[in-house]
């Protein structure tokens, strides 16, 4: 029975090696050495060795793992759930992905940012998190789930909130118990965050407003004029008539620029829909509800917030891009944008596309367009201008255990840190005491001098309501849609009415879903 | 269920077998404590999940709902949806992800062939290649209008190539190319199964006057017969539980129009995306009993068609 | 050896003009096979081919359209602190390279890079129809930018110690298991095998959340832990080949190593081992590979902490929400095949023999 007795030691020290893990935690953490988990489990591998004998050369390979943990254990505990762990400071985790914020320059800034702040004060320990954007909805779902929450969000648009609707905290007692001022922000923008009856869910950050970005030298090319900078502006031909600037006559300057290898434009009868090499137009980044929003603001949800509705402008607006696709072929098909000579689903950047309608922070990706493209004001629909607008902050989850803690880091975040986090996230800020410092480090960026007042001027004409708003079972309906502009983009010869008729159709199902039996 | 109670009969073994049959279970244990902790508990506990309605808003309270979620899914067009895309593609990919790594098996078994190490290896590389990074590069090759492949399908006449990936019919043949270039692991179980196989049976058909489809069909593919079982399971668990290319092909939308929302990738998308944790476990578990009947029948089946080779069955 | 080898195989009805006949016909049907193979190879890895060329490339020379497969650049020359680019523009008297000054539809303007100071040269027909003067211009910029931006060594270390760690944890856990079900009487072992067996069919998906909360629980989200410690308690596939290859060494060896008074230990480790290390090879490169490629729970385990990914996740975060950087990727591609492909090279001829399925036991 001797040897009967060292057997059944394999399964106990396996036993051992897993509890001892589990029982980490369960350790009161107020002990001194209070150390994050894995460290604790380390010892329990050594007892495996006497069973094993082989098993000892897997502690030297496996030491390796906990010093990347350890040495910041001392600093900054994991990213665990182990709050109380590092000598006194509450833990508070910021959570990057939804939006933008996950390059990997972005990132360094980010963290130099969360360096300041530790050494600013001894109260709290701020962590970064950073998730590729697209992990991040899931790996967020998945934390929250789990009792495993971070504490800050952000930045996140209005859309990546909607996908965690009524996960965050209303601001609005925080922001009196700590005399928060909120007069320094437009009112509209502060307002902007307090929608749907979940009370103040954000302060104003980063707001984003569009324009039509173009490239001066394919307009010269074409000999064309450039289109007009200031709202209001007639756009002038060559031959001095002048035209209202309307998608109408953005479309016929698209025609003109685009151009198949043989330099005939998609005007000429010649022209070889096979071998385009530059477009006119692209609606850049630009979800289906953005494509509708440009015509004319609206909602996929009536008033009732139950039933689905498909604003006629809208319609109007995909039935536009449809055409532009595959009938005048001004705008690059599915295919052609997906592929890599035309910049991988970001066309306007493979300098191809001579115009393109997006938001300010597409000033992120277009570092390829090359280095002469300006902006003009977005055109009108049916005598009404909109330009679309985003605004991105950082919210807090309602599942923040450390909801003080976590309103100091919001306001670090959206006072001293903001300059240089809206530098790398290409945000105009919505202090209006800022704006000037922020276009100033853009020019040095950017040297081809851009009219960025054309972007400030968008502001008066941004959409309402937001095309990012509530609709119910938002992550769903959301699919929907990216589902259905896809389609457009890739399906030639469809029925527009009858597509259209149907996706209504699709969208009030999932509206009527429900999550629970 | 009769070596269930033999286990019970270890207390009264003779002290020999006993100490053996404990320390044979010393050794099981390992296994079965991984079980136990890593599977068996999370299993129930979805188990549990899937009776309750538990979801990321909890706007109600946490409560029992019967057989709620999965009544739910009777009626639910989008999981029939799943279920349908999910079959469909089982019934391209299982024969063709048999077929090709057999085929190139027996390519590079073939005795004329040179430089075998070199070609090995070659059909491993793709394997190693990151799977992220090789969708990339087939969705490349693949694009309709900029791809090589519609490009030299026009270069040869072709008036209109498919639109792979985009297509909602192509699509399908598009992924099981994607998934052959992980055929690298198949491919070498094959062939070391091929080298496996006595040469006295293929001498002795020799004799027996028979070509190479006789040879292939009396021999080989008998002898093959348990690899080619094996091949099948693998196959079948893993096209019920294929999600991780359409999810990042599609970014998981499921997109051209649904043709790519398998049943695990909605569930997926259910459980995380629309965070409904109560409706993704019931569809978790609806899963794993489709995929369960699935390998009973098979393994049922096997008796009829898995040839044993004189398969050294210990007691 | 070439001999040697001919009269094993041979039956002996051949005869010696059967076996010229096979001679002469030998050479042909080499050729014939192996182009075959190599056709087939040449399909199967063009998309390899397509991420090598392009980690080689620029964006804008990804982006470029109409250049040839290699990484190309036009020829320019610089006039008045502007680079421009050199065409094939075609006259009365024959080809010019001239540099395209200014564009335009109907006409364009051409300088001559051999005489700079000479007025542009009007050209009437479309600029876009002509070729360019191409030059062969890889970059290496890539590769850098992917070792710095991702720091490279970082994650090369990460993914290194998951694979080695994890596919120790897998040899020791799996060898002692399959140990387990091969060589002992066990009552009811049947039933457990097929337990075993069975767990095969389980979709992961099925455990993921609570084994997700599990971790949570005991801290060990954002850490190594759960993608390391499942490896040491064995898997199913692993144990089902080493025992069927365990199966096939004859009993008789540990019979004898038994009675000299060895342990089950010494046994295993002097007598079986010895003779399954192909099989244990086997198992060590598929582990090793599939720890190396894993993307699915490090992301999920560890998308909170870049700093301890492996290559994998790393290379996902090229395919951020606005702009991929597609040869980024590929050049991070590149990069991470070159251990495991060496590492398949030198073993290859021990795995081929460890990977013999001999039946599904039932």
């Amino acid at each position: 029975m001797k040897i009967s007795f060292r057997w059944t030691l394999i399964p106990a020290l396996a036993l051992l090696l897993v509890f001892a893990a589990c029982a980490a935690p369960a350790t009161p953490a107020p002990q001194p050495t209070a150390v994050p988990a894995q460290p604790t489990a380390a010892p329990a591998q050594p007892t495996e060795a006497p069973a094993q004998p082989t098993a000892a050369p897997a502690q030297p390979t496996e030491a390796p793992a906990q010093p990347t943990t350890a040495p910041e254990a001392t600093v900054a505990p994991t990213a665990t759930a182990l709050p109380t762990a590092a000598a006194g400071r509450t833990q508070i985790r910021w959570f990057v992905g939804l939006g933008t914020g996950t390059d990997p320059a972005q990132v360094t800034v980010q963290q130099e940012m969360v360096d300041k702040f530790n050494a600013s004060q001894d109260k709290i320990q701020l962590v970064l998190e950073v998730v590729a954007y697209d992990a991040a909805r899931d790996a967020l779902a998945t934390q929250i789930a789990s009792g495993n929450p971070p504490d800050i969000v952000g930045p996140v648009g209005v859309s990546g909130a909607e996908a965690f609707h009524g996960q965050w905290l209303d601001l609005a007692p925080l922001i009196e118990k700590n005399n928060y001022d909120l007069t320094q922000y437009d009112k509209g923008a502060v307002d902007f965050y307090k929608v749907g009856g979940e009370g103040q869910i954000g302060i104003p950050f980063a707001i984003f407003p569009s324009a039509v970005f173009y490239q001066r030298d394919m307009f010269d090319e074409a000999d064309l004029n450039y289109p007009p900078h200031k709202y209001g502006e007639k756009y002038k031909w060559k031959d001095g008539t002048e035209e209202e600037w309307t998608y109408d006559t953005l479309r016929k300057l698209a025609l003109l620029l685009t151009v198949d290898k043989n330099n005939k434009d998609a005007n000429d009868a010649a022209f070889d829909t096979k071998n385009i090499v530059q477009y006119g137009y692209e609606p850049q980044y630009q979800d289906l509800r953005a494509v509708g929003s440009y015509f004319g603001a609206g909602s996929f949800v009536a008033a009732d917030e139950k039933t689905a509705q498909i604003p006629p402008q809208w319609a109007d607006a995909w039935k536009w891009v449809y055409d532009g696709v595959w009938k005048e072929h001004f705008i690059a098909n599915g295919p052609t944008r997906e592929s890599q000579e035309f910049g991988q689903g970001n066309p306007f950047n493979s300098g191809k596309v001579a115009t393109a309608l997006t938001h300010l922070w597409y000033t992120c990706c277009v570092t390829d367009a090359g280095g002469n493209w300006d902006v003009a004001v977005a055109p009108s629909y049916k005598g009404k201008t909109t330009a679309n607008f985003n605004a991105d902050t950082f919210r807090i989850l309602k599942a923040s255990k450390h909801p003080d803690e976590a309103f100091t880091v919001l306001t670090y975040l959206l006072g001293d840190a903001s300059l240089d986090l809206l530098k790398i996230y290409g945000g105009m800020p919505a202090r209006t005491a800022d704006q000037k410092a922020f276009f100033d480090s853009l020019n040095e960026t950017w040297k081809q001098k851009v009219d960025w007042q054309v972007f400030v001027d968008g502001i008066a004409y941004a959409d309402n309501p937001s095309f990012e708003g509530y609709m119910p079972n938002y992550n769903e309906s959301f699919d929907l849609a990216n589902v259905f502009l896809n389609k457009l983009y890739t399906t030639d010869g469809l029925d527009m009415d009858k597509e259209i008729a149907q996706f209504q159709k699709d969208l009030q199902a999932v509206f009527d879903k429900k999550a629970t039996p | 269920m009769n070596s269930f109670k033999e286990l019970l009969t270890i207390p009264r073994l003779k002290p020999i077998a006993r100490r053996e049959a404990l320390q044979g279970l010393a050794f099981i244990s390992i296994w079965f404590i991984g079980f136990f902790i890593f599977t068996l508990i999370p299993m129930l506990a979805t188990l549990a999940f899937s009776f309750s309605n538990i979801n990321l808003a909890q706007e109600e309270a946490l409560r029992f709902v019967g057989f709620g979620n999965y009544q739910k899914m009777l009626s639910d067009s989008s999981l029939r949806n799943a279920l349908g895309v999910t079959l469909k593609y089982a019934l391209i990919a299982l024969p063709v992800g048999l077929a090709v790594p057999f085929a190139v098996a027996v390519l590079l078994n073939n005795k004329h062939l040179r430089a075998k190490g070199f070609f090995r290896v070659m059909f491993y590389l793709p394997y190693v290649i990151p799977f992220v990074a090789g969708i990339f590069a087939w969705g490349g090759l693949l694009n309709p209008e900029q791809g090589w492949i519609n490009q030299t399908l026009e270069a040869l006449g072709v008036q209109n190539p498919p639109g792979w990936l985009n297509d909602p019919l192509w699509v399908y043949p598009s992924l099981v190319i994607l998934g052959l270039w992980g055929i690298g692991s198949a491919v070498i179980i094959y062939l070391a199964s091929l080298q496996g196989v006595p040469t006295e049976l293929y001498d002795a058909a020799k004799v027996d006057g028979a070509g190479w489809w006789a040879t292939m069909r009396n021999v080989t593919l008998p002898m093959m017969s348990p690899v080619i079982f094996y091949s099948l399971v693998l196959g079948i668990v893993g096209v019920f539980q294929y999600f991780l290319v359409p999810l990042v092909v599609t970014d998981g939308t499921g997109r051209p129009g649904g043709a790519t929302m398998f049943f695990n990738l909605y569930m997926y998308k259910t459980f995380f995306t629309f965070q409904n944790m109560s409706y993704g476990a019931a569809q978790a578990w609806v899963l794993f009993i489709l995929i369960l009947v699935v390998t009973i029948f098979l393994f049922w089946s096997s008796k009829y068609w898995v040839y044993y080779a004189g398969e050294t069955r210990e007691g | 050896m070439a001999t040697k080898q001919a009269n094993e195989t041979l039956a002996p009805t051949r005869t010696f003009s059967a076996r010229l006949a096979r001679g002469l016909r030998e050479p042909s049907r080499s050729f014939i096979i192996t182009f075959i193979v190599v056709v087939l190879l040449a399909f199967f890895l063009s998309p390899l081919l397509r991420i090598t060329l392009n980690s080689f490339k620029t964006p804008s020379q990804v982006a470029e359209l109409g250049t040839p497969l290699y990484p190309a650049k036009a020829r320019v020359v610089e006039y008045q602190g502007k680079e421009y680019e050199i065409y094939k523009v075609p006259f009365a008297e024959g080809v010019r390279e001239l540099a395209l000054y200014k564009k335009g539809r109907a006409t364009s303007e051409f300088i001559d890079p051999a005489n700079l100071d000479a007025p542009p040269i009007v050209w009437t027909g479309a600029w876009r129809s002509l070729d360019r003067a191409w030059e062969f211009a890889p970059t290496l910029t890539n590769y850098q930018q992917v070792w710095d931006l991702l720091d490279y060594p970082r994650l090369m270390f990460n993914t290194i110690a998951l694979a080695v760690i994890g596919t120790f944890g897998t040899l020791i856990s799996n060898i002692l298991v399959a140990y387990g079900f091969a060589r002992f009487r066990i009552p009811g072992k049947q039933l457990l095998f097929t337990i075993v067996i069975a767990t095969v069919f389980l979709p992961e998906a099925v455990t993921l959340i609570p084994t997700y909360t599990f971790y949570v629980k005991i801290g060990w989200i954002g850490t190594w832990l759960p993608l390391l410690v499942p490896a040491f308690f064995a898997n199913a596939f692993d144990i089902f080949l080493l025992r069927q290859f365990f199966l096939t060494i004859p009993r008789e060896m540990d019979e004898a190593a038994k009675v000299d008074g060895a342990g089950p230990f010494r046994i295993l480790r002097s007598v079986i081992l010895p003779q399954a290390w192909p099989a244990v090879i086997a198992v060590g490169i598929f582990h090793f590979v599939y720890a190396w490629n894993d993307y699915f729970a490090p992301l999920i385990y560890l998308s909170t902490r870049p700093d301890l990914q492996p290559i994998s996740v790393g290379l996902a975060r090229f395919n951020s929400i606005y702009g991929n950087k597609p040869e980024l990727t590929q050049a991070g591609t590149i990069l991470t095949l070159i251990i495991p492909v060496i590492i398949f090279i030198f073993m290859q001829k021990f795995f081929m023999q460890g990977v013999v399925i001999t039946g599904v036991d039932k």
